[in-house]
């Protein structure tokens, strides 16, 4: 009951010469909201890749409850309970707000072939997808064009798509980057809810002052290598984080 | 209504539904086909086999037609998915040029002479000819466009939707790109067996040539000019296109220049088709109509 | 033996020609990423142009330079007026358009200088020779050291000038060439120019070495030479270039000594299929 719900060992990615992701390891809790932070190019976004599919790692490995992940692709992790969003948003832009969320929720019928025959236009199904839209605040654009939306609700229906397929573990890749004040707060408030509900959360975030404040634990790469991991109060002391975002001169750093 | 009529309705009918056959693979699963013309073949052969070797008659034929063409557009689209958006024009222009030249060849296929003597449809020992075939065109159509229509609402449809605007973000709510690829292929190959299969009854005598790679071209152009991805583009374009280089008869010498140039014109100033969103013709239609979207 | 080496310098010859006409296309591609099948609309052009002039001046010299110089412009025009509008939809638009443009100019071709095959009775400047008891005509001679000639020229151009510099950069990633200072528009109508310079060239030689020159000779380069840049590895011109020199020994043996039922034409897309199996990304192309 212990064990941890995703546990990465030894895992590392080499495109080419180049090694991206080189010997990471670590695990996340049930429950917990962890974060993942690191200078520019430290191999935050091929982590995430690795664990949802996109890449096959070089070497290592990923369970994730206990059964390997490593090397499946990308449907079938999203088909165990895994969602997750993009760093540069990806709406399907010619589907309103509400069939984008639609099409996440599909993720029960995706894998056989009898299901996707039935119709999703049911009320059912609507009532549901709005559901999650209520959640992250777009139920009113919900007929809206997604291609139309502004940075801020694209990045919300990010969430609603990956709340939709995420029934355990939820990856979250940048979903601050952009926002305005108000809409980090709400976002915040909502990250700590779906925590609330029971998943997990694994974010990458560049804005220091939500990861320091939304985290449980935080795991700092640099270079492809993993710096340290610890609770925020320990990593923001670390003089090796510091020199790495920093380099050596280390003044403040504001968010 | 006058016989020539009746068969450039009726030749507009069968090419509306090999056409949304393609606006399937095209213009809802967002998969490029060049090659669509080889699959209406297959269908026309089969049926034309069948029917003479075989001497089933077009009904009982008609499933193993519909069969056997998405089979092969099943064992043709694996490859195809392996390479990249590019090259999938290129190979599927191949497998047209393929197919062709293996019906051009090979003494089963009839070679370079084809298939004659392919009998008319029967229905009730009633042989269907004119205005009666043209009738059972339609009815196929308005059965091609209900699965169409089935499809927009079902989440099969959803899913190639999906995959056609992200795939990245479509696999990463589940929807396995190669598997709903492979069934927009199926069904849009299926969709032409059938046509094929009237083109033969129509007809009755087939040859490789009828299934070269300009007709890959022409239907192609009718879903882009009708409108990509749309429910009623793929007929529209598919009577612009017939009726065109009749439109353009009496300028004989220069119809089909006529024609080549419209169709440059379309694309270049319309890419969207006359019923893709944003097109003039919607908003002329918009500004017609005193509100709501048609 | 003989027959076996008549039959290599041939198909030597067949391919530089495709080398010429695919040339035009990778270099095309590499930089825009669209299929230019209105190229081989072009190449015959550049048949027909070049006749003329040489009809009109007696000048093979003048005929070839005048053919170049309305290529170039004809392609050109097509990049502005025709693809560049057109670049942000998906890449069928513009192949629509393109393949249009070469079946309004074989029509216009047909209209104007009418639809029989007319001849292109020109003495290439170029020597005969006998080895091994085969004649190498003077025509085939100039094939191959025209072809070299371009190859060369080509070779130098992107290898050794800053504006070859700017076309590899271009051709690699055009947003950040962009941004480095490159006028990347600019380099995108100096590739086409090239590239249709390129083919005026083939055309004429073509139009000579096969004593011919009719609307419809674009048609089967047009999608043959698709599948050559494939093969090669889109992008890629010497790979280009390779699989072109190999279709034309392969389709010119093939025939010869093999007796294939498949007509010389669907080979190339066999090949290109069978490449693409083994190596996805085509002989010379990077994933």
């Amino acid at each position: 009951m212990n064990r941890p719900l995703l546990e990465i060992t030894g895992l590392s990615k080499h495109f080419g010469g180049l090694r991206a992701v080189d010997g990471v390891s670590f695990d996340i809790q049930r429950g917990e909201i962890l974060g993942l932070l690191g200078p520019n190019g430290a191999g935050k976004t091929v982590c995430f890749n690795l664990v949802s599919g996109v890449y096959k790692p070089t070497a290592g490995q990923i369970s994730f409850d206990g059964q390997r992940t490593d090397g499946l692709s990308p449907h079938v992790i999203a088909g165990l309970g895994i969602g997750r969003t993009f760093q540069i948003v990806k709406p399907f832009a010619h589907l309103t707000v509400l069939e984008n969320v639609l099409a996440a929720r599909g993720i029960a019928r995706y894998r056989s072939l009898p299901n996707i025959w039935s119709s999703w236009k049911t009320p059912a199904e609507r009532r549901e997808a709005l559901r999650l839209l209520e959640r992250v605040g777009l139920a009113d654009l919900a007929e809206r064009r997604a291609g139309l939306l502004p940075l801020g609700n694209l990045r919300r229906l990010e969430i609603a798509r990956a709340l939709a397929v995420g029934r355990t573990l939820l990856l979250l890749d940048e979903s601050f980057s952009g926002l305005r004040h108000e809409e980090i707060s709400q976002l915040e408030a909502l990250i700590r809810a779906i925590r609330a509900d029971g998943l997990t959360v694994l974010l990458i975030e560049h804005n220091m002052r939500v990861a320091m404040g939304l985290c449980d634990r935080l795991i700092v790469l640099d270079h492809g290598r993993k710096l340290t991991e610890g609770r925020p109060a320990e990593v923001r002391a670390n003089e090796a984080v510091i020199e790495a975002y920093l380099g050596r001169k280390g003044s403040a750093h504001a968010a | 209504m006058s016989g020539y009529l009746i068969t450039l309705g009726t030749i507009i009918a069968i090419n509306g539904i090999v056409a949304c056959g393609l606006n399937v693979i095209v213009g809802f699963a967002g998969q490029i086909s060049l090659g669509h013309a080889a699959f209406f073949g297959i269908g026309a052969y089969t049926a034309a086999l069948l029917a003479t070797q075989a001497g089933l008659s077009f009904w009982a034929a008609l499933p193993l037609v519909i069969a056997v063409s998405a089979l092969i557009g099943l064992l043709l689209g694996i490859p195809s998915l392996r390479v990249r958006e590019d090259f999938l024009a290129i190979t599927t222009i191949g497998i047209n040029f393929i197919v062709e030249a293996i019906f051009n060849n090979f003494e089963f296929f009839g070679g370079a002479l084809g298939i004659g003597g392919i009998p008319r449809v029967e229905l009730f020992d009633l042989k269907l000819r004119g205005t009666e075939f043209l009738v059972l065109c339609l009815f196929f159509l308005v059965v091609v466009m209900v699965v169409c229509w089935w499809l927009t609402r079902c989440w099969a449809g959803l899913a190639c939707f999906a995959l056609r605007e992200e795939e990245a973000a479509a696999a990463s709510v589940g929807i396995s790109p190669v598997r709903f690829k492979l069934l927009a292929f199926v069904i849009g190959t299926g969709m032409a067996g059938l046509g094929g299969a009237l083109y033969a009854h129509f007809m009755r005598f087939i040859s490789a040539s009828d299934f070269a790679f300009p007709l890959s071209v022409s239907l192609l152009s009718m879903v882009v000019v009708g409108g990509i991805g749309t429910l009623w583009g793929p007929i529209l374009g598919a009577f612009i296109i017939g009726v065109l280089p009749e439109v353009f008869r009496p300028l004989i010498d220069y119809r089909i220049l006529f024609y080549t140039m419209l169709l440059l014109l379309m694309i270049r100033f319309q890419p969207g088709g006359l019923l893709g969103e944003n097109s003039a013709a919607r908003r002329v239609l918009a500004k017609m109509l005193p509100e709501g979207k048609p | 033996m003989q027959l076996f080496l008549e039959q290599l310098l041939n198909g030597l010859a067949t391919g530089s020609i495709y080398a010429l006409v695919s040339l035009g296309l990778a270099l095309v591609y590499g930089i825009m990423r669209i299929l230019h099948v209105a190229h081989a609309a072009v190449f015959t052009i550049g048949a027909y142009v070049g006749l003329l002039f040489f009809d009109l001046t007696g000048s093979l010299f003048l005929a070839v330079l005048g053919s170049m110089a309305v290529c170039a412009l004809v392609g050109v025009s097509i990049e502005r007026f025709v693809y560049f509008p057109l670049l942000k939809y998906p890449p069928f638009v513009p192949l629509i358009a393109s393949i249009a443009i070469l079946l309004s100019v074989e029509e216009l071709c047909r209209l104007i200088a009418g639809p029989q095959i007319l001849t292109f009775n020109a003495k290439l400047p170029f020597p005969e020779f006998h080895m091994a008891g085969v004649t190498v005509t003077s025509t085939i001679t100039a094939v191959y050291c025209i072809t070299a000639a371009v190859l060369l020229l080509l070779w130098f151009i992107t290898t050794k000038t800053e504006l070859g510099l700017a076309m590899r950069a271009a051709a690699q990633d055009i947003a950040v060439a962009d941004a480095m200072g490159i006028n990347s528009h600019l380099i995108v109508s100096i590739t086409f120019v090239i590239g249709s310079a390129i083919a005026a060239v083939a055309g004429i030689l073509v139009g000579i070495y096969f004593n011919q020159v009719y609307p419809t000779m674009g048609a089967i380069p047009a999608y043959k030479t698709l599948a050559l840049i494939v093969v090669g590895g889109l992008g890629s011109v010497p790979g280009a270039v390779v699989a072109s020199l190999l279709l034309g020994m392969a389709e010119t043996l093939l025939i010869g000594y093999a007796n294939i039922p498949l007509p010389r034409d669907a080979l190339a897309f066999i090949a290109m299929i069978g490449v693409l199996m083994w190596r996805s990304q085509g002989l010379l192309g990077s994933r």
